[in-house]
């Protein structure tokens, strides 16, 4: 029987390599060892770090998905002239939408003007609009048909309905990641999926590793957040020495197959593995927080979402998206009213610590944030159809020829309203800007010419923005 | 330079332009000046970067003469002289649909420029030849002459040639032909081959290749002991002939065809095919049948269609077509990606890409591409699917017949018996709907409660009959349309006169006039002599009422007589009630709106329920995915920028003409699918075998002869070896297309054969390893890593066939992966993670990435910790240094060296010592622990570690993980 202390350095000295192994096998965490494995690893790991086009400001992306289509009129682009013809028709023509609409239908929430700019939110961002100077709303979105299911993929992945890599892969694909210990991109959304599940985050012909990581953020435990991240089976201490004892035996395997950039990649890959157990940990244990860091986000589901958004980008992690909830929490057919005031309830004051506290951290400069939906309401009143609104006449329908969405930090410049819709809000009229013109954007502000992000596919070079695509100065600061 | 080069070229085109032009007498010289000075600066600073050269949005170019005119969508943008016609000038006045440009309109000075040039006629000298253009032809790749160059010069378009095989110089080194391919290139190179790897190495390679398994240790012993000249040419003969082989092959082909197990995102649509395995079942059994490849080909496509099928199960060969993704059910898409795995899977030929446009690279006019749209168009899969095995009428079939049916009834009779509801509530409500109209004429914002006593289906059904009954020459509503008319204030004094004059001019009709109101509706308006419009409205109601439990009365005595029994008047409201033009009748699709959303998710669960069943039973019979063609199949249109709802032109059903030149044939035989598989897997076909014995080599080697596996178009990869290509493909065709024959000529070739190791000096000349100066070392795939961990830890189920089992459920299946499902909208994680295809679309070639998430599912996951614990058991630990010996040989097919069993010793030694350490849980539960009693110690380790690794378990998961055992040399 051994000594209790026999330990890894002894079993490495007995394995007859002496010395000269355990700077290769013992010595893994001193970096002046692994920066030649590093570059090896990095031929055949996607994720590492690389450069851009050129400089960009941002440098992490928080994507606050309102799914189902948040209310620009009841929220950040004010409509006072509804209240001229409050339940009755409009002057101009309703387009057509989903469902059949009626009257106009004022908003029920009051707007203030807000900051230095005296931007106009409503009642229901109040807490986001204490950042307004730092936020540019873009009230002239448009996206192309007023069904989910198109207008979800046409604003993750800039196609409505064939297969193709989601916005947060490209980005992944293009920059990597800032840590390896960490998945380079994470999609939180509680309680399930949203509609069309992870093809919202899919990386489609792009490699896998570039899909979002599924986060169910009802989970509080790690455990049940990143998956296979414990190990049940074993005390730290024991997995420590059993991927000793591997990595002793890659390095002799790979020492008598030199060069071989794969065999590497791999070995690194366990070392890598075995940190991103920790530092995953330690990225999702909100615990960890002070409780005024707490108590600012709110205790709620979002005020979770959010906090982990922060110390995930503040970890280095490059694409975060954040869905609201399963299914399309903000698609108010009816009762919009209450509902809209429920949904904004829940994460305007999570949504407003996250500015304020990604400020107050130096992260929002190099941070996008963006906010919105996959597409508007219209401003006038949804009618009844067999069950969708029980016969309520007190909701609005989808609208994708005018909406909002806004962006902050990552180069934006804070303090701005760009575009406008008409005098009702039903569609953009002044500097529109399509889905496929907010994608080239929010890559410009991350350093790339969305012409030249591509990968060659099927016989052609692909990009996020298809042949479309235009980048909107007045945005950035 | 790029701006100098613009102005030199349009400069050119200016002096050309003009000289052009000056020799056409009807253009005129001063128009031309005002479009070159007003018009052509302003097209170029404003239009031309979306509708130029490069970019050409919405079909539309701007910056030559010919393509202004021709417009976009086969119309003109604009017309010359007449301003107001012309789409380009409402496009800038923002007066149309279309606004331009996008986002910032034109100054009115500006509009009025184009305007004015536009009532002058559009004056647009002509452009220069192309010929006289920049010296480069700028010709598109669909043009007839560049079709007829591709043709002629394109390699992979040339017919596949026998092509000698090459002398060379070490030629004892060479063992078939393919080497001396292989060993001519590197002869011209100064390289020279790789020596031949060892037996150990040949056997992991060949047994990993051709079964992704790893050999056990008989068959390393035995192979070892095998001195005979084949012994090596048996052992391949041996993997060819097992069953696994074609479990493995299998899975490659499943790659190409985007097998999956569900449809994708179908809203609320069952989204299982349950029976997507046949397929996979049909790939299984005709790899290891080593059915002819051209027929393997003809079958997926066609089978339906051949005059003889050699087998019923063949049948389900066409789930090839049909297990793609469902887009929501989107047509237009689903054919495109039959006609993507067509193309690209089976030729290399990227055809979907002329989808909207004409190819931008290859010979293929967007015309070819709803050629065969139109193919599948006419192409329909059954309501009911194929049978593919005649099933047992045993009582485990009966069982699921009898579920099945009665699954499939309780939908149904659900279904009717809220119809039947939905139906009698809305006779039973005449009066309700009357009002619900009249008020919502009235006031079109109401939120009145009888609104919502109405359905909104009903609803719209009685606002058209009442309008087409408007006319007041209905005998049953002509009275409530003259009520309805008299203002309510009024109608306590005018109400009985309105009635009485509709009562009177019934009784007595005008001249000439045929005035008739049913005497029911007058009967029973007079006696209740209505005092508001409301009491109207009930008197109906009621009436209606009274009407239906007659009606019913009377079907109950008389039965199909009943209607004979009816009065005339009691006929006219039998018309409104059950007539073809009713209001309350509505046709399945109207019922299907009308229901309520909790009454149309119970009816769509029960079907999903009754669908789910043949997933779920393990006694559901087989069958198969066929499509069949069409009855009468329809003309095939060209869709203008891929938009289905703009037809341009008819196009015949036919092969695309990069094929096929100028002996193109019509198809004429249905939807022409026969046909077109015939073509593919023709002699003749440049492509088709070319492209296979391809991904067969890459299969082997882990990089293939033409590093673009799908893409044999002008832009893809040149072969690396292009008459090695030609001759295995020749010969593949030549020797009946057999697969198994072909692995032989690749796997019995001393190219295969070399070793993997890195010679620095040829890894410096050719670092890809194009010449073939080594084996590539090759990482083994998820399917094969999971099955090895299986067969290492002595668990695998090598049965065949069958229903899918779920990879992620608990106990594990010990079944082989490629069983495992696929869904494919919530692609599994451990998937996704180690690289599998991704079935969306045709996937010739896995990436190969290398993440933590990679090392944490083998490190941490139950899956793997499982097969650690089998592996250990499998070794006897009494004998520490022969359970190590034992270990290796079963893991790595060899003994450990002498310093790797001191290495093992040690951990197995020192874990043991670490496990008596009190700050760290007890790991060797199993050590020593006199001082409690048995059944103590087990409470305290199953309250603590329930499931802690001991020693030999965490050493048989380091082996299991390290590179040796993941990658073949």
């Amino acid at each position: 029987m051994r000594e209790a202390n026999y330990t890894r350095r002894e079993i490495l000295a007995r394995s007859g390599l002496g010395m000269a192994g355990l700077g290769l096998a013992g010595l893994f965490s001193e970096q002046g060892l692994l920066a030649p494995r590093q570059a090896a690893a990095a031929a055949a790991n996607p994720m590492v770090g690389k450069s851009p086009h050129f400089p960009g400001k941002a440098k992490h992306v928080i994507h606050l998905f309102m799914n189902g289509g948040p209310s620009h009129i009841d929220t950040f682009d004010p409509k006072p002239a509804l209240e001229k013809y409050a339940g009755k028709e409009l002057p101009t023509e309703n387009l057509r939408t989903e469902r059949k609409t009626g009257a106009a239908f004022p908003s029920p929430f009051k707007f203030k003007r807000y900051g230095q700019s005296g931007i106009e939110v409503s009642e229901l961002f109040s807490h986001v609009a204490e950042s307004i100077d730092d936020i540019a709303v873009v009230r002239s979105m448009r996206a192309d048909v007023p069904n989910h299911e198109p207008s979800l993929m046409l604003m993750n992945c800039g196609e409505s309905r064939l297969v193709r890599p989601c916005m947060g892969s490209w980005v992944t694909y293009g920059l990597g990641t800032e840590n390896q210990n960490l998945p380079g991109f994470i999609a939180m959304c509680p309680s399930g999926y949203p509609i069309k599940g992870p093809q919202n985050w899919q990386s489609a012909f792009l490699p896998g590793v570039y899909q979002g990581t599924h986060i169910d953020t009802r989970n509080e435990e790690v455990d049940k957040l990143i998956e296979h991240i414990h190990n049940r089976y074993l005390p730290a201490g024991q997995q420590r020495r059993q991927l000793d004892l591997l990595r002793v035996l890659n390095e002799q395997h790979a020492a008598a197959h030199q060069n071989e950039t794969d065999l590497e990649a791999r070995i690194h890959s366990f070392e890598l593995a075995y940190r991103m157990q920790t530092e995953a940990t330690d990225a999702f244990n909100l615990s960890a927080e002070p409780e005024y860091i707490r108590e600012m986000y709110g205790r709620g589901l979002q005020g979770r979402q959010m906090l982990l958004a922060r110390r995930l980008v503040e970890r280095g992690v490059r694409y975060v998206q954040i869905w609201h909830g399963q299914g399309q929490p903000w698609d108010s057919h009816d009762d919009i009213e209450d509902n809209h005031r429920r949904l904004a309830g829940e994460c305007d004051q999570a949504i407003g610590a996250l500015l304020k506290d990604l400020k107050q951290r130096g992260l929002l400069d190099e941070t996008l944030v963006l906010w919105g939906g996959e597409f508007g309401r219209t401003p006038t009143v949804e009618l009844p159809k067999p069950g969708s609104n029980a016969g309520k006449i007190n909701g609005r329908d989808h609208n994708h020829y005018g909406f909002t969405v806004w962006m902050a930090g990552g180069g934006v410049k804070g303090g701005t309203v760009y575009g406008a819709t008409d005098e009702f809000g039903f569609q953009a009229v002044e500097n529109r800007m399509h889905v496929h013109d907010l994608h080239a954007t929010m890559l410009h502000l991350l350093g790339f010419d969305h012409e030249k992000l591509t990968f060659h596919y099927a016989g052609r070079d692909f990009r996020l923005t298809d042949v479309e695509g235009r980048v909107v100065h007045d945005l950035i600061a | 330079m790029r701006t100098l080069a613009t102005r030199l070229a349009l400069v050119t085109t200016f002096c050309l332009a003009v000289s052009a032009a000056a020799n056409a007498a009807e253009v005129d010289p001063d128009g031309v000046a005002f479009f070159e000075k007003n018009i052509r600066p302003l097209l170029v600073a404003r239009c031309q970067e979306c509708h130029g050269e490069e970019i050409q949005e919405a079909g539309l170019r701007l910056d030559n003469r010919t393509a202004a005119f021709a417009g976009t969508d086969g119309m003109p943008v604009f017309e010359p002289g007449q301003p107001d016609e012309s789409r380009l000038i409402q496009a800038i006045r923002y007066t149309g649909q279309i606004q331009m440009p996008p986002d910032d309109k034109l100054s009115d000075e500006e509009i009025a420029r184009i305007t004015e040039w536009v009532v002058r006629g559009a004056p647009w000298p002509e452009d220069a030849s192309p010929d006289d253009a920049d010296g480069e032809a700028k010709q598109t790749p669909t043009s007839p002459e560049a079709i007829a160059r591709a043709r002629a010069e394109h390699w992979a378009f040339q017919p596949v040639r026998m092509p000698e095989i090459p002398a060379t110089d070490a030629s004892d080194w060479i063992g078939n032909p393919v080497d001396a391919f292989v060993l001519a290139r590197l002869e011209a190179a100064g390289m020279t081959p790789s020596p031949r790897a060892d037996k150990r190495t040949l056997l992991r390679r060949a047994t990993f290749g051709l079964l992704g398994l790893p050999p056990t240790v008989e068959q390393w012993s035995q192979f070892e002991a095998d001195d005979s000249p084949d012994a090596y040419a048996r052992l391949i003969d041996r993997l060819l002939d097992s069953p696994a082989y074609g479990q493995r092959w299998a899975r490659h082909w499943l790659d190409v065809a985007r097998y999956a197990d569900t449809k994708g995102y179908v809203f609320t649509e069952d989204p299982n095919y349950p029976y997507a395995y046949t397929y996979r079942d049909y790939v299984v059994r005709a790899l290891n049948d080593d059915l002819p490849y051209d027929q393997f080909i003809i079958e997926q496509l066609a089978a339906d269609k051949l005059p003889e099928l050699r087998e019923r199960t063949a049948l389900a060969a066409m789930g090839f077509l049909t297990v793609g993704r469902r887009f929501n059910k989107n047509m237009q898409d689903i054919i495109d990606d039959r006609i993507d795995v067509t193309t690209r899977g089976l030729m290399g030929l990227t055809v979907a890409c002329a989808r909207c446009h004409d190819h931008k690279f290859d010979p293929i006019p967007t015309a070819d591409y709803y050629s065969l749209y139109g193919v599948f168009d006419a192409s329909l899969e059954p309501d009911e699917l194929p049978l593919i095995v005649e099933p047992d009428e045993n009582e485990s079939y009966q069982e699921f017949q009898a579920e099945l049916k009665r699954r499939e009834e309780a939908a149904e009779s659900y279904q009717r018996e809220q119809r039947e509801q939905l139906l009698a509530g809305a006779r039973a409500a005449v009066d309700r709907y009357l009002m619900a109209l009249l008020r919502g004429s009235e006031a079109s914002d109401s939120g009145e409660d009888d609104a919502k006593a109405t359905n909104p289906i009903v609803l719209e059904r009685w606002q058209e009959f009442l309008a087409k009954t408007a006319g007041k020459d209905s005998a049953v509503f002509a009275a409530w349309h003259a009520l309805a008319e008299v203002p309510a204030e009024e109608f306590s004094a005018r109400g009985a006169e309105v009635l009485a004059e509709l009562a009177g001019a019934a009784e007595q009709p005008a001249e000439g006039e045929e005035r008739h109101i049913n005497t029911l509706v007058r009967e029973a308006l007079t006696e209740r002599q209505p005092k508001t419009i409301d009491e109207v409205a009930a008197c109906y109601g009621e009436l209606f009422r009274q009407f239906d439990k007659t009606w019913a009365e009377l079907r109950e005595q008389h039965k199909d007589k009943a209607a004979e029994q009816l009065t005339p008047d009691q006929r006219q409201l039998h018309a409104v009630l059950y007539g073809e033009e009713s209001p309350v009748e509505l046709n399945d699709r109207a019922v299907r709106r009308a229901f309520s959303i909790p009454v149309k998710q119970k009816i769509e669960r029960l079907q999903r329920e009754a669908e789910a069943w043949k997933k779920e039973s393990p006694n559901a019979p087989p069958r198969a995915m066929v499509m069949n063609d069409s009855d009468r199949p329809g003309r095939a249109h060209i869709f203008v920028r891929g938009n289905s709802r703009r037809r341009g032109a008819e196009v015949p059903r036919q092969f695309p003409i990069a094929l096929t030149g100028d002996q193109r044939q019509v198809f004429e035989d249905g939807s022409g699918r026969l046909e077109m598989a015939r073509l593919i897997a023709s002699r003749d076909n440049p492509l088709t075998a070319r492209v296979l014995v391809n991904r067969v080599w890459m299969q082997h080697f882990g990089e293939a002869l033409v590093r673009t596996p799908s893409n044999f178009g002008l832009k893809g990869d040149r072969p690396t070896h292009p008459e090695l290509l030609d001759y295995l493909a020749a010969r593949f065709m030549d020797e009946g297309w057999s697969l198994k024959k072909l692995h032989r000529w690749i796997m019995l070739s001393a190219t295969y054969a070399q070793s993997s190791d890195i010679r620095p000096e040829c890894q410096a000349t050719d670092p890809e390893n194009r010449l073939l100066w080594r084996m590539n070392r090759q990482r083994i795939e998820f399917e094969a890593m999971r099955d090895s961990l299986l067969a290492i830890a002595g668990r695998l189920d090598a049965s065949i066939g069958g229903q899918p089992f779920d990879l992620g459920a608990q106990p594990f299946v010990p079944r082989r992966t490629i069983y495992g499902q696929i869904d494919r909208q919530h692609l599994r994680s451990e998937l996704r993670i180690f690289d599998v295809a991704s079935p969306d679309s045709s996937s010739p070639q896995r990436p190969e990435t290398t993440v933590p998430q990679q090392a944490l599912f083998l490190m941490n996951s139950p899956f793997v910790v499982e097969q650690a614990r089998h592996l250990a058991e499998r070794v006897d630990t009494s004998d520490t240094a022969e359970a190590i010996r034992n270990l290796y040989q079963i893991v790595l097919t060899r003994e450990p060296r002498g310093d790797e069993a001191s290495l093992a010793v040690a951990f197995i030694e020192s874990a043991e010592a670490e496990g008596s350490d009190p700050h760290e849980v007890d790991a060797s539960a199993d050590s020593d622990d006199s001082s409690a009693d048995e059944g103590d110690r087990r409470r305290r380790r199953g309250r603590r570690q329930p499931d802690r690794l001991d020693r030999w378990q965490q050493l048989a998961q380091v082996i299991l993980l390290t590179n040796e055992a993941m990658f073949v040399d």
